[in-house]
């Protein structure tokens, strides 16, 4: 490799950091915990089966995932400001990637909270406690431990599917990639370099995702 | 303490419990026999309200609820019974993220917003009432079956129930576990407290009950001191139910 390249490569790595540090970290990670929230209140209204809300949550899912999420997010940044509803790209970016997290992930939470034996319901409710009270306080807790793989599964794609947003012109990492390649004409060097980049991050997740699984093994579900 | 009148339970069109009545004094342990399918858990856990009855009454305590018509007691009444109730379950359902003491604090905490310190301490106590001292910290699949079911009833006991509701709390139990659990039961039955339990357990029934009921097909069929359910049955099924128990225990 000559200086060239290499110089190439160390000029263009800051600002793809920085793009990483300024947009897609923080896209992943608030689209990520809006998502869960999101996802926790669809997996429980469909699984009390809440009239109304329930059929409302049922086809929000159908539709998240049964669209790609590009078109998600053209719809939003691109088609509803033509009825006067209009998003900053991170904003739209933020609502099209909670939206898709909300989906998935409901489906995660509800098979997790499912997997709780109905019997750990009962012993809560025979203290006195409130549905809400076992939820929180024996339920989740539990679901928790059951649901931290694939949640962390869903994080990661999150990571590398933030990619998505330079079509709405966020200037995530791959957007500024994208800029430097076009004008040092090195794509493959370039395209590389940011492929690295996000192997790096995923793989720092993993990491942390063992983490926390070895912490919730403190104790098993039988 | 306790007054059922008349109760109804159905699931869909089978219905389970056909009108039973039963009526249990402060102090007293009601044992509940009677083969499998008979209804023994679903009256059980109509007196929490883990089922909601269709018709009929139930008084526990200071709880007057009426089924009749249709009529559902509010939330309020739900809890109220719950927390004068203990249950302890047949597969113990112990949560198995908290310790032992934290099994017990829970329901000090959350429901009677004791302070934790006051909830571990009475907590310890409960434990040690149950000869489980020293096994505070362990987490429920580091005890075996019958520490399990003991944490059980310090955990039902924690509330200061007025009743003690069982539902056959020895028969997931390997048999040489049995006796310890038996003897904590008889231990709280001789200190006063109001118990229903359901158990297969013969020789418990004799020694600890005031009252035998013997179920079958979702009613009563037998109702007395133990000796005279146990030992002279006047229904023919139910000496038909005793025999074939008395055979198995042979
Ligand atoms: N939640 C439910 N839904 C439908 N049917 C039920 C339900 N719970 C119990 N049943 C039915 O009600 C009948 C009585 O059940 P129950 O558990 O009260 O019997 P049991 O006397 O406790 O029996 P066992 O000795 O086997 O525990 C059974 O036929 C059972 O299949
Ligand atoms: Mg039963």
């Amino acid at each position: 490799m000559d200086d060239r390249k290499i110089q190439i490569l160390i000029d263009s790595l800051w600002p793809m950091i920085k793009a990483g540090l300024q947009f897609t970290i923080p896209l992943t990670l608030i689209a990520f915990a809006l998502g869960l929230v999101l996802a926790i209140v669809v997996a429980l209204v469909r699984l009390w089966k809440i009239p109304v809300l329930s059929q409302i949550a049922g086809i929000y899912v159908w539709i998240i995932r049964g669209t790609p999420l590009l078109v998600q997010l053209f719809i939003i940044f691109y088609g509803l400001p033509t009825i006067g509803i209009k998003f900053d790209p991170f904003m739209a970016a933020i609502i099209g990637f909670t939206l898709n997290m909300g989906a998935y992930n409901s489906e995660i939470v509800r098979a997790a909270i499912q997997s709780i034996s109905k019997g750990q319901w009962e012993a809560a409710y025979s203290l006195g406690m409130t549905r809400g009270e076992a939820l929180r306080r024996i339920v989740l807790p539990q679901a928790t431990r059951v649901s931290v793989p694939p949640l962390s599964n869903s994080f990661i794609s999150l990571v590398k599917d933030t990619s998505l947003a330079y079509t709405i012109t966020v200037v995530e990492m791959f957007q500024v990639s994208k800029q430097v390649s076009a004008v040092t004409y090195e794509p493959l060097l370039i395209y590389c370099e940011v492929a690295v980049l996000y192997l790096v991050l995923c793989t720092v997740l993993n990491a942390l995702q063992n983490v926390m699984e070895k912490r919730l093994a403190r104790f098993s579900t039988r | 303490m306790i007054e059922i009148r008349n109760l109804h339970k159905s699931f869909g069109s089978l219905e389970v419990l056909k009108g039973v009545n039963l009526s249990l004094e402060k102090g007293k342990v009601l044992v509940i026999i009677g083969p499998s399918g008979s209804g023994k858990t679903t009256l059980l856990r109509c007196m929490n309200l883990l089922e909601m009855p269709n018709a009929g009454s139930l008084k526990l305590g200071d709880s007057n609820l009426s089924f009749d018509g249709g009529r559902k007691p509010g939330k309020k009444d739900v809890l109220k019974l719950r927390q004068n109730t203990g249950m302890v379950f047949q597969s113990y359902n112990l949560f198995p993220h908290k310790t032992a003491i934290e099994n017990v604090m829970e329901a000090q905490v959350v429901v009677q917003k004791r302070s934790k310190e006051e909830a571990r301490s009475r907590s310890a106590e409960l434990l040690a009432k149950v000869g489980l001292s020293g096994k505070e910290d362990a987490y429920p699949h580091e005890l075996s079956g019958g520490q399990q079911q003991r944490v059980g009833i310090a955990r039902a006991l924690a509330t200061n129930p007025e009743v003690m509701l069982f539902d056959e709390p020895t028969s997931a139990l390997d048999p040489e576990l049995v006796g310890e659990v038996l003897k904590v039961m008889k231990q709280l039955a001789a200190e006063g407290m109001t118990m229903v339990v359901v158990t297969h357990e013969m020789k418990f029934a004799a020694e600890a009950a005031d009252t035998v009921v013997l179920m079958g097909d979702g009613v009563i069929l037998e109702q007395g001191p133990p000796a005279q359910v146990l030992n002279r049955p006047s229904d023919g099924r139910a000496a038909e139910f005793l025999n074939l128990l008395t055979e198995k225990e042979r």
